[in-house]
C-alpha cells in the first residue's frame, strides 16, 4: 500500500474513532478533532464574515458540533459534516444580525475599494484583503463556489436567493478580484 | 469591452452556457482582445482560490470550547450511539469500530449479565458457548501473532516519519483499550459468545493494523 494512502487511511481511521468517541462524551477526542480541524472551520468563518466575529463564531461552530455529535451517522467524513455545520452557523449568524438580504440582493452595490487597480505594489492588498473587501454577497458566494466546491444551486438555497443571483455576484466577485493577484 | 459577453465569461468559465452561448461567445473572443485578456484574469482568480491556504486562529479557542462543552452532559447521546448506524469503510474499521467496542461491548455485556440473571437459560445453550480452554488456546496464538508483530515494529519505527508513528501509536492504544476491556469482560464471563466474538475481531484488527505497518516501514527500507 502507497505511503500516503496508508496514512491518509490510518488519518481518517483516527477522525472516526474519535469521533464516535466524543459522540459518547470524550472530551479529548473532541478536542482532538478540534486541533485537527480548527484551521479550516476558522477560515472559512474569517472568510464568510468579518475577521473580529471569527473566534466567537467558530468557538460557537464547534460547541454546536459537540452538541450535536450524536446526529453525526458516520455517512460522510466528519470533516465534511462539521463544515457543513460551520457554513450554517454562519449562514444563521448572518441571519440574526438582519444584514444579508438587504446587501445580498443589492446587485449594484459598488465593490467597496476592491474595484480600482492597485497604483503600486506597496499600495496593492493581497487576494484575501481583496476577499475581505468585497460586499458580504458577493463575497459569501465567492467563498462557497471557488473556495469551497458548493454549486450554484446549494448556495442559492443556503442563501434564500436564485441562482441566477448566485452566478451574477459570482461574476462580480471575480471581477473585482481579478485585480487584485498576487503579483 | 462589450459587456454583454464580458458579464456571461464566468459562466463560460463554469461550464455553464450551452452549446449555441458558447459558440456565440467564442467567435467573440476570437475578435475581442479585451474579453479574451479579461477571461485570463477571471480564470486566474479561480486557480488562486483553489490555492488560498487555511490559518489557525491567533488565539487557542479550545479553553473557551473546553468550559461551554463541560456543561453538556454525555449519558443522553450514550444512550443514542447505541441506536446508530455508522457507514464506516472497511480501513476505518481497524479503529472506528473498536471504539464502538469501547462503548458498546460494555454495555452490552452488562445487558447479558443482567438477562442472564432473570431468564432461564435456553436448553442447549450452554453446549453451544465457547469453553474456557478455547479462549485461552485462541487467544495465546493471536497473542503471541501479536507480540512478533510488535518486536517487528519496535525495529521498524525508524523508517517511519514522526506523524505516522503517532497516528499509528494512537490507534493501538485505542485497540489495546478495547482488548484490556473484553478481557475484563470474559474474566467474568468466560463464556459469553459476544464478548468472545468482540475479542477475537478486535485482536484480529491489532494484527492486521500491525502487518500494514511493518509492510510500509518495509517498503521504505
Amino acid at each position: 500500500m502507497p505511503r500516503q494512502v496508508l496514512e491518509d487511511t490510518l488519518t481518517a481511521d483516527s477522525i472516526a474513532a474519535d469521533s464516535a468517541l466524543a459522540a459518547s462524551g470524550d472530551a479529548t477526542a473532541f478536542e482532538r478533532l478540534y486541533r485537527t480541524h480548527v484551521a479550516r472551520v476558522h477560515t472559512l468563518v474569517r472568510r464568510m464574515l468579518d475577521a473580529d466575529e471569527a473566534d466567537d463564531v467558530t468557538q460557537d461552530v464547534f460547541i454546536r458540533a459537540w452538541q450535536k455529535l450524536s446526529t453525526f451517522r458516520g455517512e460522510s467524513a466528519f470533516g465534511t459534516w462539521l463544515h457543513r455545520l460551520a457554513v450554517n452557523v454562519v449562514l444563521a449568524r448572518r441571519k440574526s444580525v438582519g444584514i444579508e438580504r438587504g446587501r445580498f440582493i443589492n446587485e449594484e452595490e459598488p465593490l467597496r475599494g476592491v474595484t480600482s487597480k492597485p497604483v503600486t505594489p506597496e499600495l496593492s492588498m493581497d487576494f484575501e484583503e481583496a476577499l475581505a473587501s468585497l460586499p458580504e454577497g458577493a463575497r459569501q458566494v465567492f467563498v462557497l463556489h471557488d473556495v469551497e466546491g458548493y454549486r450554484h444551486e446549494e448556495i442559492a438555497r443556503m442563501l434564500g436567493v436564485v441562482p441566477g443571483t448566485s452566478k451574477s455576484q459570482l461574476h462580480h466577485a471575480r471581477m473585482a478580484l481579478r485585480r487584485h493577484l498576487d503579483r | 469591452m462589450n459587456d454583454q459577453w464580458t458579464n456571461r465569461l464566468s459562466e463560460y468559465i463554469d461550464g455553464e452556457l450551452d452549446s449555441t452561448e458558447r459558440a456565440s461567445l467564442e467567435a467573440h473572443l476570437a475578435t475581442c482582445g479585451q474579453c479574451f485578456a479579461t477571461l485570463g484574469e477571471l480564470r486566474q482568480v479561480v486557480l488562486r482560490a483553489k490555492s488560498l491556504d487555511d490559518a489557525p486562529p491567533a488565539t487557542d479557542l479550545w479553553i473557551e470550547i473546553a468550559r461551554e462543552i463541560r456543561r453538556e452532559h454525555a449519558p443522553a447521546r450514550r444512550d443514542r450511539l447505541v441506536r446508530r448506524r455508522f457507514s464506516l469503510t472497511v480501513g476505518q474499521l481497524m479503529a472506528a469500530s473498536i471504539a464502538l467496542v469501547l462503548l458498546s461491548g460494555g454495555g452490552a455485556w452488562l445487558a447479558l449479565q443482567s438477562r442472564q440473571s432473570t431468564e432461564p437459560t435456553p436448553v442447549g445453550e450452554s453446549t453451544q458457548r465457547p469453553r474456557v480452554g478455547q479462549l485461552v488456546t485462541w487467544t495465546g496464538h493471536t497473542d503471541a501473532a501479536i507480540a512478533d508483530l510488535q518486536t517487528a515494529l519496535t525495529q521498524n519505527e525508524r523508517r517511519l516519519d514522526t506523524a505516522t508513528v503517532r497516528i499509528v501509536r494512537m490507534n493501538l492504544a485505542i485497540i489495546d483499550r478495547a482488548i484490556a476491556d473484553a478481557r475484563i469482560a470474559l474474566q467474568k464471563d468466560p463464556g459469553n459468545a459476544y464478548l468472545n466474538l468482540h475479542l477475537a475481531n478486535t485482536m484480529r484488527r491489532k494484527v492486521e493494523l500491525l502487518r500494514r505497518v511493518n509492510d510500509m516501514a518495509a517498503a521504505r527500507s
